[in-house]
């Protein structure tokens, strides 16, 4: 029960960066300093896929990260959102001629995405914070599924 | 002999390499580095496009350092068209240059703070950075991707209370800074970490072409381009150095370069509140091709085009400066005896792995050959 109730509040997020410019990963970077303060809502930036909760995906996907994106995702433990951060991100934005495969929702599932080249920090955590309820039930009915079974 | 394999997707990483170490019980033998994630062909995709969409292009390379890379572009078509441009805006130019600096060297401070898991110097670096976002946006417009400059000039003027806040903001800033260098200085745990670890010599250095904070922080003071930069020469320009050639070095390097910065932008001010005019000229593009130097954050970068007349681009070549400090990495493991040691050494170098993929072609300069580049 402690458990349970524990970890509805802590949301851990992994950053991947598939092939941009690093400056939408600046911006995540920034979340961590005082004045934006990301720990205080109970999200850690741990960037570990395999205890990850939100995927924060940013920058087209380029020819490499194909596969290594869906095996990625494959590792994601089940309840799991992604979020395409940035205008590379959502439609491959300058780099459409370059030397990259399409957008992130073209190889997995996205649940929700950020526009902006780059988004503003305030806007990346307002993004999160909503679709944060949404990996809470989701993790809840997940929770009560495996508890049924045994 | 095992391997330990990190990322691409890592805890300290921010950005995807992939690192093999090759380990015999905690001691680091050797390093093999892939590479080719982030490479996005950017030098293809701006063949055959206008100048006008290149410069748009060219702050794309890397987010950390974007303004840098329009400058030098910027400045390589106005040195082959033989454009001038106003004291204003060169004056305008130095002074974003330097406020990005000051940013981009706050974060491989912080992000070495967190490596070595000193996680208070490394937050406390990050909260001193957002204020220098700020006075970029005044200035800008945008906090990262400025879009600040245009070839013949910049974009816009500043005015009389951005200069007093831009005065006031940069006192608050060299009391903070004066506070960082004294933690790092006195305090045992930062300082002493990274002590007689990841050192590398003026041999190995002119071997391995290392530019920027490492080969400063190796007693080659001369490697800094901003000596040879008109501007920065009116300013009477002296380079920051150290000569111990370690981690703590390079980060010490780092720390006293923001201080003379915040010297310069004074300095700078200064010029800027004596001159007058527009801060734009109007361009004609003649076709020819031509190479320019600056000192972006992390060493020089080169930019060679060739351009036709009106104004579109044949070719564009773009070096940056991490990939010689990647090889310089590889003599640096051998003073590392751990491997945490030689992930924090990683960090100290301040690797930009955006800038760093292009396509590299080593020539053989006695027999002509050319082949492609891979770190082994």
């Amino acid at each position: 029960m402690i458990k349970e109730f524990f970890r509805k509040r802590s949301i851990n997020v992994c950053i991947v960066n598939t092939g941009g410019c690093n400056g939408c990963d600046i911006e995540l970077v920034s979340l961590l300093a005082s004045r934006y303060d990301i720990e205080q809502y109970g999200i850690y930036v741990h960037n570990n896929p395999r205890e990850a909760d939100v995927l924060l995906v940013s920058g087209p996907v380029t020819l490499p990260w194909k596969n290594r994106l869906k095996e990625l995702y494959e590792k994601t433990p089940e309840p799991k959102i992604v979020v395409a951060v940035g205008a590379c991100a959502l439609s491959c934005g300058i780099f459409k001629e370059g030397n990259v495969c399409g957008p992130v929702d073209k190889i997995i599932p996205v649940d929700a995405t950020i526009p902006g080249c780059p988004p503003r920090p305030s806007e990346i955590i307002q993004a999160i914070l909503k679709v944060a309820p949404i990996a809470l039930s989701k993790r809840e009915e997940h929770l009560k599924k495996i508890a049924s079974e045994n | 002999m095992n391997v330990v394999p990190l990322g691409p997707i890592n805890p300290i990483f921010k950005e995807p390499i992939r690192i093999k170490l090759i380990v015999e019980g905690e001691t680091v033998l050797g390093a093999e580095i892939e590479m080719g994630y982030v490479h996005r062909g950017i030098e293809k995709i701006m063949e055959g496009k206008h100048y006008l969409k290149g410069i748009y292009l060219a702050e794309r390379v890397c987010g950390i350092c974007s303004y840098i890379h329009t400058w030098t572009f910027a400045e390589c078509i106005e040195h082959i068209s033989n454009i001038e441009v106003p004291d204003k805006a060169r004056y305008l130019r130095v002074l974003t240059t330097e406020l990005e600096r000051i940013h981009s060297h706050l974060i491989a401070i912080s992000v070495y703070g967190l490596s070595i898991e000193h996680e208070t110097f490394g937050i406390w670096c990050l909260n001193t950075r957002e204020h220098v976002m700020d006075l970029l946006e005044t200035i800008t417009g945008n906090r990262i991707n400025m879009g600040f400059n245009v070839v013949g000039g910049v974009r816009q003027d500043i005015n009389k209370e951005m200069i007093d806040k831009i005065y006031k903001k940069l006192e608050e800033l060299r009391n903070d800074m004066k506070n960082i260098l004294e933690i790092y200085n006195t305090g045992p745990l930062i300082n002493l970490r990274g002590r007689g670890v990841g050192v590398i010599g003026y041999k190995e250095i002119m071997k391995t072409r290392a530019v920027g904070p490492v080969a400063r922080a190796s007693a080659l003071p001369e490697s800094d381009w901003r000596l040879r930069h008109p501007t920065y020469k009116e300013l009477k320009f002296k380079p920051v150095w150290a000569k111990e050639g370690d981690n703590s070095a390079r980060t010490l390097v780092r720390i006293k370069e923001i201080l003379a910065s915040i010297d310069l932008i004074e300095k700078i001010l200064e010029l800027y509140q004596e001159s007058t005019g527009a801060v734009r000229n109007r361009v004609n593009i003649k076709g020819g091709s031509g190479e320019w130097k600056n000192e972006a954050h992390r060493g020089e970068v080169t930019y060679k085009i060739s351009l036709t007349d009106g104004g579109i681009i044949k070719r564009i070549i773009i070096r940056s400066p991490s990939v010689m400090n990647l090889e310089a990495y590889k003599y640096m493991l051998k003073t590392c005896p751990t491997v945490s040691d030689a992930v924090t050494t990683y960090i100290s170098i301040d690797p930009c792995i955006s800038c760093t993929e292009r396509t590299i072609v080593l020539v053989d300069k006695k027999t002509g050959k050319t082949k492609p580049y891979s770190f082994k």
